[in-house]
């Protein structure tokens, strides 16, 4: 097959070029373990790789800009229910609950044993990119001679190492894979979480295309072909909505006054009484 | 707000930081804010390194030498060159309530500071010896080798501070003069140990015998350019809140608990005993 050509085509889609705006560099690890292949430990971190940059915007009322905040309101009685009184249903039916608490529901998630466990090697290509969640940039953790070793002989194969590791109280599938002279730890979606097509009774009555119709269809495919560079695409949304802020800052904005809160105000006392002693000094 | 009592805005004061004893963000705090006459003397002008909890100290913290990101202008920092990182690090500088007040806002729950100052930053102010027992010795253990090595400092004519680590041990320092360098402290410390280790089965002196079991090591080896030692009154990230509490020599006996010096007790103590401490710069001679 043209695996290698994909290959070749993928690599070349990694121009040096900086996108605009600038990738975040990652500053700490979110996971420190090791990557056990059998007998063999390489400590690594987690680092983060991915991340969502869409604007999030804060809810003011509008008459005299302060922020506001969400309460939980019981439905029958309207009344304000605190942390301490909320716990979790499950609805078995229509209005409906079985009600757990939140031990009941901690003692069943799994620990994270500090491993990527990997069962075996396998072909970066052969896994469908939608199984593909999210993914990390695995560093060594004073292990540079093994990490780097693992690192070579992966690009040399050409291979990538598919196991398993619990990040928070969740098991996910993942492989690791040598990407731009790092390794890459993706997480995949479990089978069971993706759905199939097939299901889709619409899609089994397709008919098959009139020979002059596919014709056409692949003149147009091979006219437009080229070659993909995700630095083209831009959030056109998110620089606009960035030109407004700009413009707003030298105009009017809005102070936020903040409230002092009955334990903000413990802590005022003690400011001003060691403020004091501070002085007198 | 009326009144301005600090430039720092809190941020998520219910936070659960201690989740055992169920000590919030905003007791941190506080306790911070109580201590800080006390702190700011021993830590100003130190370059401190932090370790932050900001999901409280049963999840893992994460060690800091360089000035936390969103950092306030008016926060005082240095510049340093780092061997180990090979590069400048921007290190935090504390000489004011409100950058202690900012740090604990952060969960910088654990504050270190070098034995040496921002302007001599190779000629300590501090020697340290650090006393460390080893399972199962115990505390109890770290108190008398503590007691010995006051005696032993007392036959020199030097007048020496102790404080808990706020963990299983006990710091011990001397406040000299700003004339020796690292290396001269790190000896001086060392011979000490050697000596109490020769006269005393409980004591080893030496890094090579740091875990024998039932035994305590006066460690000598932080006496080094970017070690650091947890400031007075600083807490620990213990599940009992413990501090690195000052104390007088008469107060360290048989019967004292480290784990009972914690944020709740500590507030209360109303003594001072490392008051004045580098109005009493020693000089080293061993003769």
């Amino acid at each position: 097959m043209g695996k290698n050509l994909k290959t070749a085509t993928i690599v070349k889609q990694e121009t040096n070029q900086e996108p605009s705006p600038k990738a975040p560099v990652p500053k700490r690890p979110i996971w420190t373990g090791s990557l056990t292949i059998g007998l063999i430990n390489v400590p690594v971190k987690l680092y983060p790789m991915i991340y969502d940059r869409a604007f999030s915007f804060h809810f003011l009322h509008k008459t005299d800009g302060q922020p506001l905040r969400y309460e939980r309101v019981c439905t029958k009685d309207g009344k304000i229910v605190p942390w301490e009184e909320v716990v979790k249903g499950y609805e078995v039916a229509k209005k409906e609950f079985i009600i757990f608490d939140k031990k009941e529901l901690d003692a069943m998630k799994p620990e994270s044993d500090k491993r990527v466990r990997i069962d075996k090697f396998i072909d970066y290509f052969s896994i469908d990119p939608i199984y593909f969640q999210s993914s990390y940039i695995l560093m060594p953790d004073k292990s540079n001679d093994a990490y780097g070793l693992l690192l070579i002989a992966l690009q040399k194969k050409g291979k990538a190492c598919a196991g398993r590791i619990t990040l928070r109280t969740k098991e996910y599938p993942a492989i690791v894979h040598a990407y731009k002279d790092a390794l890459i730890l993706t997480t995949l979606r479990y089978s069971y979480d993706v759905a199939d097509p097939r299901a889709l009774e619409e899609l089994k009555q397709l008919k098959e295309p009139a020979k002059a119709e596919l014709d056409l269809a692949i003149k147009i495919i091979t006219d437009l072909s080229g070659e993909f560079d995700i630095t083209e695409y831009k959030d056109n949304y998110r620089e606009k909505v960035e030109e407004l802020i700009k413009k707003k800052l030298k105009g009017e904005k809005i102070v936020v006054e903040q409230p002092v809160k009955e334990e903000a105000k413990e802590l005022m006392a003690a400011l001003r009484e060691t403020l004091q002693q501070l002085e007198k000094k | 707000m009326s009144e301005r009592l600090t430039k720092v805005d809190f941020s998520n004061l219910g936070k659960i930081l201690f989740p055992k004893r169920g000590i919030t963000k905003a007791q941190v705090i506080e306790y911070y804010i109580k201590l800080a006459p006390r702190m700011l003397e021993i830590m100003s002008d130190r370059p401190i390194v932090l370790t932050r909890y900001p999901d409280g100290v049963e999840q893992k913290g994460f060690y800091e030498k360089d000035a936390p990101q969103g950092l306030p202008s008016w926060v005082q920092t240095v510049k340093i060159y780092s061997e180990t990182a090979k590069r400048d690090v921007n290190y935090v500088i504390v000489n004011d309530l409100d950058t202690l007040v900012w740090l604990a806002n952060l969960a910088a729950i654990e504050i270190h500071m070098p034995l040496s100052c921002v302007e001599a930053r190779e000629k300590p102010d501090l020697v340290l010896f650090d006393i460390d027992p080893e399972p199962p010795a115990t505390f109890e253990e770290g108190i008398t080798v503590a007691l010995l090595l006051k005696e032993k400092l007392d036959q020199l004519g030097l007048k020496s501070y102790v404080k808990t680590s706020g963990k299983k041990g006990l710091h011990i320092v001397v406040p000299i003069q700003r004339n020796y360098p690292y290396y001269t402290t790190r000896e001086f410390a060392h011979l000490i140990g050697k000596h109490l280790a020769k006269e005393t089965e409980l004591v080893v002196s030496e890094f090579a015998d740091t875990k024998k079991p039932n035994k305590v090591f006066v460690d000598y080896t932080q006496n080094s350019h970017g070690r650091t030692m947890v400031v007075p009154y600083g807490l620990r990230a213990t599940p009992e809140a413990t501090v690195s509490t000052p104390l007088e020599w008469m107060e360290v006996k048989k019967g004292l608990k480290s784990e009972e010096l914690n944020l709740f007790s500590v507030v209360k103590r109303k003594k001072d005993p490392w008051k004045g401490i580098f109005e009493n710069r020693q000089k080293l001679e061993v003769k």
